[in-house]
């Protein structure tokens, strides 16, 4: 049916791609650029992903083989494995998934935009405010919201009051980072308090709120995250060449007829959306933010902005980390977020220390 | 004083314009850079802006190329108001090169020239008959045919000014305007951009730069700006305007100005500073 | 008084600003000694001063409250100094031994020796002033590789990373260790309340020596503010400048995270106050940084005391609520580099 418009050129004495590019035809008018290597990567990373997800619904104390994880999926399978898989290990596995991708995606627009790799959501205090948010939900002080409803609330109270504070975005969102990370520090010190004033028992119900966990959320929350990315990679997807002059100049920018006030916000209100939205349902696991499109970039080689390699890889790290602390010292489960923090400090410290390369990234 | 008055004459002739400023004002915060300054440049010249450092060259340019707004006054495009247009609307008319060119990692010159193309696509609209022949013209224009696949950080300075510019000429703008299109360049390489700028305005573009080199402002240029201390003080042809008095003026420097025995263009010589 | 305002900070007479500084650091200390939670009234606090009080009133005044006025000099004193220097050394108003991650490399340290077996009563300062020079080593070597493009964001960041990191792993370790987990959260907080007057007097010698230094590095320094290049061509040697200050900042930061825990933003508050006073010159900002360190800890104590009476509000919240803006309003009078 579609074979009739569609058609992949190739060099012809009419209009050729440029190279590295497919040229997607449809129709006279409208034309649509994909990069190849962007197809082979992406396709890797979901074959990856698949495999690692087909793990994490096999492995646990009841291990299910994955010939039946398949099964079950396919709408078979014994009750036993079906109950396992469908009701024990999925909507765990969804959160995985749903939260990597989302810090993932929302840490490579803001180092796109700030032209920092270390400049992510989590750094610059968003996951500090969602944390301050859901401990004191826990902790009581009066109020009894779900620690998820109050993490959102955080995060968006954190950033409304960073934007305003700061005053606008200012030059590649710096102000808007430093206001963060003023504000984040302020919400640091705040959790501490909470978790000084209340007795062990309760600080210790707190804990999965202040190192980012996966275990028993909130189902309602990982559907609206699951929503949410869906809806923010639509807008990456609809505004992908104009996410892709942020490297540039302001000058440059303006020069070639884009707004960047309005990418700098659009950019902002995306990760601001996606990062509020994790934290709601694992709490601050922030170094998935860094690590994700870190990978998709060594991937990508250094071209362009990975925005959906990026969500891939940080789903995938997110899986991987949370299969690993719920095995490595089972029956005891370390939380998602100690895993990522051992596995990425170190990275993160090289990052550091490392002398700085021709890339200004 | 007396270059002030002389040349007021000259600039209130009648030139044909498509794009100049009325009584435009630039501010960095507080500061004005520019007060209430009305400018136009000439159709199908090179206008080269030249002045001490600091005097607003390149606040100007970036104000006529709606980066920087304007506080009072508006620039004019075509006869309308700059920020009333739509800004792809204006980046297909007019290409900006600016002076601080910082450029994603790892981009190869065609990726970069591709970027030129941005104002004439749009997101159902991804490539097209004309982009493909804007970057073959591109690339050829500015000799870079040979050199398209290479990444932009592995070029020479030249080199990469010269991508720099093909990604503007790939912008098929009639108006072009270039903040120090050869400052950090040694000489050869200046003269290649020059006669590059050269070329593009004799297939009818209108150019303006913002220029250091006095000699280079007056060969390559059609039409000269003066500024000092965010005012025009003269401009015209290059014979007309470049006199002793004037560079006494603008640098505060006294020398002799010779014909070029070869183009006759303006030469300066026997240079000493004295103090105003 | 007008003319005062109108001359630039950096002429304005060194000495007696220096000296209205401690006649309100000295108010600040009465006041601290005087106001307080406990059900002792600003009266009878006066009365005890002048030697009437019951015993009960005596040990509030003499003993708890003015322990904690001593700390809080102390911590204020040696926070203030290591601001300035840090800031001094890599040429960025927004080093600040909190924001960089110094003072988080301290109570990592810390709460891996509470894991191992030690207690905050026993702990020792030689713990918190290894970890703090573990931190400052790690984050201003990022400063020191950024060469020319030195950019302020860019340390911040990379504190804000090493603080969130280091946080994970400490978060780790007490996962295995309730008891420490109990201790440590008291004491992560940062607070100058309840501590003990031996503590202070086993950081003294360390201070000493952080205070050799200081002399020893001050005049270097403020050619180094100059740029390197400047500062060789006038016959200094920047490396060995830059390890003295390391290692000074973390002998005071080290110190003072040992006794009162993580206290930030005083660092960035105190040297910004000094230069707005006395003008950038590091040799006049660091003096008048001792006493306004002192001040700012002991006023923001007393308000902690008073705001949330009869409980009390830990001076690291308060800090961080005063510090929070002033870090803004340093961002917002630059002109940020794009990069």
């Amino acid at each position: 049916m579609i074979n009739q418009s569609l058609s992949i050129t190739h060099p012809a004495d009419t209009v050729s791609a440029p190279s590295g590019h497919y040229l997607l035809s449809l129709g006279r008018h409208m034309t649509i650029l994909i990069e190849k290597h962007a197809i082979i990567r992406n396709i890797g990373l979901l074959i990856l992903l698949s495999c690692a997800c087909i793990a994490t619904l096999a492995i646990g104390t009841m291990p299910i083989s994955p010939k039946d994880v398949i099964a079950v999926l396919l709408g078979h399978g014994d009750a036993m494995s079906q109950f396992i898989v469908q009701d024990l290990r999925l909507p765990r596995l969804l959160a995985a998934l749903f939260t990597g991708a989302a810090f993932s995606l929302a840490g490579c627009l803001m180092q796109t935009m700030a032209r920092n790799r270390l400049a992510t959501p989590g750094i610059i205090g968003i996951d500090n405010a969602a944390m301050a948010f859901a401990v004191s939900s826990v902790v009581g002080m009066g109020i009894s919201l779900a620690p998820s409803a109050m993490a959102l609330a955080g995060a968006a109270t954190a950033t409304a009051l960073a934007f305003g504070l700061a005053g606008g975005s200012g030059t590649r969102g710096y102000r808007f980072i430093v206001a963060g990370i003023g504000i984040g520090a302020i919400a640091g010190a705040v959790t501490q308090l909470l978790l000084s004033q209340v007795s062990i028992d309760v600080a210790n119900s707190a804990y999965p709120w202040t190192v980012g966990s996966l275990s028993a959320r909130d189902p309602f929350m990982v559907n609206l995250l699951g929503a949410g990315i869906a809806l923010c990679l639509i807008a990456c997807l609809l505004f992908s060449t104009q996410f892709a002059l942020m490297p540039f100049s302001d000058q440059v920018i303006t020069g070639l007829g884009a707004n960047i006030r309005h990418i700098r916000i659009l950019a902002l209100v995306l990760c601001v959306t996606l990062t509020g939205l994790a934290v709601a349902v694992a709490g601050p696991v922030g170094l998935v933010a860094l690590a994700g499109p870190e990978i998709a970039r060594v991937l990508a080689r250094y071209r362009g902005i990975p925005l959906i390699s990026s969500a891939l890889t940080g789903a995938l790290v997110m899986v991987l980390a949370d299969l690993f602390g719920r095995t490595i010292l089972s029956p005891i489960e370390l939380p998602v977020g100690i895993v990522t923090a051992v596995v990425g400090g170190p990275y993160l410290i090289w990052i550091l220390i490392r002398r700085t390369s021709r890339t200004s990234l | 004083m007396t270059v002030t008055t002389l040349h007021q004459q000259t600039s209130t002739h009648f030139m044909k314009s498509r794009l100049s400023a009325d009584n435009l004002t630039l501010k960095h915060g507080k500061v004005s850079i520019i007060e209430h300054l009305t400018v136009s440049l000439p159709e199908g010249k090179v206008t080269a802006i030249v002045g001490p450092n600091g005097c607003g060259k390149s606040t100007l340019l970036n104000g006529l190329s709606r980066v920087h707004s304007p506080s009072t006054g508006a620039v004019l495009l075509d006869g309308k108001d700059i920020h009333s247009l739509p800004s792809k609307e204006v980046a297909r008319r007019l290409a900006l090169l600016p002076q601080d060119t910082l450029a994603p990692d790892g981009i190869t010159i065609e990726e970069l020239i591709r970027f030129g193309r941005h104002p004439h696509q749009s997101l159902l609209k991804q490539w097209a008959m004309d982009d493909q022949e804007a970057i073959q013209y591109a690339l050829h224009a500015a000799d870079l045919i040979g050199l398209k696949d290479r990444l932009l950080d592995t070029l020479s300075g030249g080199q990469r000014q010269r991508a720099w510019i093909a990604m503007s000429i790939a912008q098929e703008t009639p108006l072009l305007l270039l903040d120090e299109p050869t400052s950090a360049l040694d000489l050869g390489h200046q003269i290649e951009v020059f006669e590059l700028i050269r070329d593009l305005s004799r297939q009818g573009k209108t150019l303006a730069m913002v220029v250091h080199d006095l000699p280079s402002a007056c060969r390559y240029s059609d039409h000269i700006i003066a500024m000092k201390k965010g005012e025009i003080i003269t401009q015209g042809s290059p014979k007309d305007v470049m006199t002793k008095e004037l560079v006494r003026e603008l640098y505060g420097v006294e020398c002799d100005l010779i014909p070029d025995p070869m183009t006759g263009s303006p030469i300066l010589i026997n240079m000493k500073r004295v103090r105003n | 008084m007008i003319s005062w305002f109108q001359t630039p900070p950096s002429q304005r007479p060194l000495f007696r600003v220096f000296v209205s500084a401690l006649l309100v650091l000295a108010l600040c200390c009465f006041c601290s000694l005087l106001l307080g939670a406990g059900g002792l009234s600003p009266q009878a606090s006066f009365q005890t001063l002048l030697g009437n009080g019951s015993s009960d009133d005596q040990f509030t005044v003499f003993h708890l409250r003015t322990t904690r006025t001593l700390v809080g000099v102390f911590v204020g004193l040696t926070l203030g100094i290591a601001g300035a220097m840090m800031q001094s050394v890599a040429r960025n108003p927004l080093a600040e031994p909190g924001l960089l991650g110094v003072s988080a490399g301290s109570s990592f340290a810390v709460a891996l020796t509470l894991v191992l077996g030690a207690s905050t009563a026993t702990l020792t300062v030689g713990v918190a002033q290894f970890g703090a020079l573990l931190g400052c080593l790690c984050v201003l070597g990022v400063a020191r590789m950024q060469g020319q493009q030195n950019d302020p964001i860019r340390l911040v960041l990379a504190g804000a990373a090493l603080s969130s990191l280091l946080f994970a792993i400490t978060s780790l370790i007490l996962l295995f260790d309730q008891r420490a987990a109990d201790e440590i959260r008291f004491w992560v907080t940062g607070s100058v309340a309840g501590r003990d007057i031996q503590t202070l007097l086993s950081v003294l010698p360390s201070m000493l020596m952080a205070a050799l230094c200081i002399l020893y590095v001050a005049k270097p320094l403020a050619s180094l503010a100059l740029g390197e290049r400047v500062a060789i061509g006038l016959g200094h040697k920047p490396k060995r400048i830059r390890a003295v200050v390391i290692v000074a900042v973390a002998l005071l930061v080290g110190g003072a995270t040992a006794i009162a825990g993580p206290v930030a933003f005083i660092g960035l508050v105190v040297p910004f106050a000094a230069r707005a006073l006395v003008g950038p010159d590091i040799r006049r900002t660091l003096w008048l940084c001792l006493p306004l360190g002192p001040i700012i800890v002991i006023a923001a104590d007393v308000v902690s005391r008073l705001v949330a009476q009869p409980a009390e509000m830990p001076l690291g919240v308060l800090t961080a609520i005063i510090g929070a803006p002033v870090l803004l309003l340093i961002v917002r009078s630059r002109r940020m580099p794009t990069l």
